[in-house]
């Protein structure tokens, strides 16, 4: 389904919380994460033990999610994080991290490891 | 009998006293300047004030991730090393590049800053710090249009509408509303009950959970800041003109609400983050708010209206005012046989364009911040990390070199959100007796010369 | 509030409150009796209102119920609201009022503190729902005002 992602501040979902408490292994468990709409759940025939994989033509990503019915429809919100920049991307000089335009699916797979985002970024 | 006992309590009591401390945290802009520390000979016992995030930022004294040795990156591994080799090892590879970059430099003190232009002036590099992606635009338009700013003692004080557009500073700085909302300034009596708060986001943010019945919360569509900013420049004078329509899914009884607090209130201070900073369609919301500031003030009969940028680093303003004092401009400076020139570029265009052979990056994460694009080309070449703990670019960097933390293990200055200077206190001995950021980069600028 | 969603909601003053939501508050603390509120019994259509709120009330009729300030120290973030907007706070604490941090030791009056960020309640002998008369003694805002909703005000 195609939805606007939006990458926001959380201080439960801080990095700097995250660099400070976690092993590099265990990172996804808490930044991999986005939140949706209930009715965007409801729409994508989702269950709360799937993932979402999220892409666009600048990367994709697996993450967990949450339900927020705060959150407006078609919006998928993301803590800023190494998870979310695979998909943010830079227009005139600027960085795009706000209202990028991205292709959400459920999935089985595990979220991406951070380790995995590394080796793509290494990767020349 | 009791008078001996009432003096043995007051002896207790002032012993305590001793072992208290204000000091100012590090942990956002706020600069929160009301901490008290209680000390225990050489730790810290209690910390008194932070929120959640200014204990984290105590947390890192001890955290399992913090960096502790100068490390080394050989075959895909870091090894360790000792300060002489890696400091050697840091000047052989600046020595080595013909086009350095130094980028970050907003976690770090302002003297820290100052030696970090120096050895940019001196290695003829581009030197540039993370308010270019934030707040630093801003300061581009104010230039030419004029801006108005408080402190936040003036908006504590004189402040009675407070506008929160795209930033949720519940999350962000969290100690910002409990200052300059539900405080009672010196000229009002009262505090909530005077101030309004009008909230402009795309969703219910938890900023929007401490609003009560004067205040006004916005919604409005993605990407849509620039339209109504637009709206109301046309309109703020000419309310009842509105179409029934609204604006930006903004009903027209929102709009007549808004306009009327904006022209009819005191002191007005708008403020806002990250969600201003790009272009909408082709143009610039931050440039189209500050013109809307200024048709208010030309119109308000009493009071003004001001604009604060929110960031999030907490010496973020402090580059700006270093970087302008030294060399007359206040970010993306390309120095050339030891003076700056004139330049269009800036960190981002530099990494697109690959157009660096080096990165020097002090206190920051920018594997982790920038798009994966721009950090590709950034891990691609050489790269010298300045950091006290780990992160993406950690696991990146070819040479990492720890330093204490400012604020916690040494002293320093820098600049509130308000760009007002403030005092950073030294409470504890660093461990491993490793450097301040300050120092470390002077002695690389003495081994440069 | 679950009360008032029961009441007549006309605030005709018969049960010699000044409005039903006021009824509806001493009724939670166990002041009064639903009795008192005579519309609820004399008109008919307010009779499925009545058992419902005689549902909600059975067993802690006629008790005295103590008050309980909750705070849900997982969802504090330690943002000081409540410590700077509890009027008890501000009016003992002189830096309080300026939304700075109290001083150390506490004051006996001071309700709320921030300790290693997060909140923590030291008393509430002092609350106004214990101590004042009146309206201030409906004083909810610490509830009300708390980003988190990590402040719970109840009577058990
Ligand atoms: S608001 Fe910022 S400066 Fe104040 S205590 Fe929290 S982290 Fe520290
Ligand atoms: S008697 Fe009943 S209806 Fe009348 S004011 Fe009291 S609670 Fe409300
Ligand atoms: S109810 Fe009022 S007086 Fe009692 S703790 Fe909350 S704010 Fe303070
Ligand atoms: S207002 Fe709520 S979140 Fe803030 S310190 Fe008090 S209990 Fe914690």
């Amino acid at each position: 389904m195609e939805m606007i992602l939006n990458t926001i501040r959380l201080i439960d979902y801080d990095q700097n919380k995250e660099w400070i408490h976690n092993d590099i292994e265990s990172m996804e468990d808490n930044l991999a994460i986005g939140f949706i709409n209930p009715m965007d759940f409801k729409e994508m025939y989702l269950v709360p033990s799937l993932k979402l994989r999220i892409s666009n033509k600048y990367g994709d990503i697996i993450i967990k999610f949450k339900q927020g019915k705060d959150i407006p429809r078609g919006i998928i919100l993301m803590p800023i994080s190494m998870w979310s920049n695979q998909l943010s991307y830079v227009e005139n000089k600027n960085i795009i991290y706000k209202n990028i335009k991205v292709q959400v699916e459920g999935t089985r797979d595990s979220p991406t490891k951070l380790i995995e985002l590394i080796n793509r970024i290494k990767k020349k | 009998m009791i008078n001996k006992k009432f003096l043995i309590k007051k002896n207790t009591e002032f012993k305590k006293m001793s072992d208290q401390i204000k000091i100012t945290c590090s942990g956002c802009s706020l600069l929160c300047d009301d901490i008290i520390i209680i000390k225990h000979e050489k730790d810290i016992e209690k910390i008194l004030g932070t929120c959640l995030k200014g204990k984290e930022k105590f947390n890192q004294i001890i955290s399992k991730n913090r960096i502790l040795n100068p490390l080394i990156r050989k075959n895909n591994s870091l090894e360790k090393i000792n300060w002489d080799i890696a400091l050697d090892k840091a000047v052989q590879m600046i020595n080595n590049s013909i086009k350095p970059v130094l980028y970050g430099l907003s976690n770090i003190s302002c003297e820290a800053q100052l030696n970090a232009i120096k050895i940019a002036r001196k290695i003829n590099g581009f030197i540039d710090s993370n308010s270019t992606i934030c707040q630093g635009q801003v300061l581009n338009f104010a230039s030419k249009i004029g801006i108005t700013t408080m402190t936040l003692t003036d908006i504590i004080n004189k402040s009675d509408v407070i506008i929160l557009w795209g930033v949720n500073v519940v999350e962000s700085i969290p100690r910002l509303l409990s200052k300059i909302l539900f405080s009672r300034g010196k000229f009002r009596i009262t505090g909530r009950e005077i101030k309004s708060l009008i909230i402009v986001d795309i969703y219910k943010t938890a900023s929007f959970n401490v609003l009560g019945t004067r205040d006004l919360a916005l919604i409005i569509k993605p990407d849509n800041d620039i339209e109504l900013i637009r709206f109301l420049k046309k309109y703020c004078r000419e309310e009842y003109k509105i179409p029934a329509g609204g604006n930006s899914g903004i009903d027209k009884q929102d709009l007549e609400r808004l306009i009327s607090i904006l022209l009819n209130s005191e002191h007005i201070s708008i403020l806002t983050g990250q969600a201003l900073i790009k272009p909408q369609g082709e143009g610039h919301p931050m440039k189209e708010l500050l013109e809307l500031i200024k048709i208010l003030n030309k119109y308000k009969k009493i009071g003004r209206v001001s604009l604060m940028m929110v960031g999030g680093h907490y010496n973020m303003v402090g580059f700006e005012h270093i970087a302008l004092a030294e060399t007359g401009k206040n970010q993306s400076i390309q120095f050339r046989n030891g003076k700056s020139v004139q330049t269009e570029e800036t960190i981002i265009s530099k990494l697109q364009n690959q157009d660096f052979d080096l990165s020097i990056i002090v206190g920051t994460d920018p594997i982790s911040h920038f798009p994966a694009a721009i950090s590709k080309n950034l891990s691609s070449k050489p790269m010298i990390l300045i950091d006290n703990k780990k992160s993406g670019t950690y696991l990146i960097a070819d040479l990492i070199l720890p330093t204490a933390i400012t604020g916690i293990e040494c002293e320093g200055l820098a600049f509130r959100l308000d760009h007002v200077p403030i005092k950073l206190k030294k409470i504890i001995d660093p461990p491993n007796n490793i450097l301040s950021d300050a120092k470390l980069l002077e002695n690389i600028l003495m081994k440069l010369e | 509030m679950e009360l008032f969603q029961y009441l007549p909601q006309t605030n005709c003053k018969k049960c010699g409150k000044l409005t039903c939501m006021a009824f509806s508050l001493e009724l939670l603390k166990g002041n009064v009796n639903i009795e008192e509120c005579t519309p609820l019994l004399d008109e008919s259509k307010y009779q499925n209102k009545y058992s419902k709120l005689k549902e909600l009330l059975k067993g802690e009729e006629g008790q005295k119920r103590e008050l309980k300030i909750g705070i849900d120290i997982v969802k504090c973030d330690g943002c000081g609201i409540c410590v700077t907007i509890c009027p008890v706070n501000a009016r003992y604490c002189y830096s309080i009022l300026s939304g700075k941090v109290a001083d150390y030791p506490p004051d006996k009056h001071q309700l709320f503190m921030v300790k290693e960020g997060k909140c923590e309640l030291l008393s509430i002998e002092n609350c106004r729902r214990l101590v004042t008369e009146g309206k201030e003694r409906e004083c909810r805002v610490c509830e009300t005002y708390c980003p988190r909703v990590a402040i719970k005000i109840e009577y058990i």
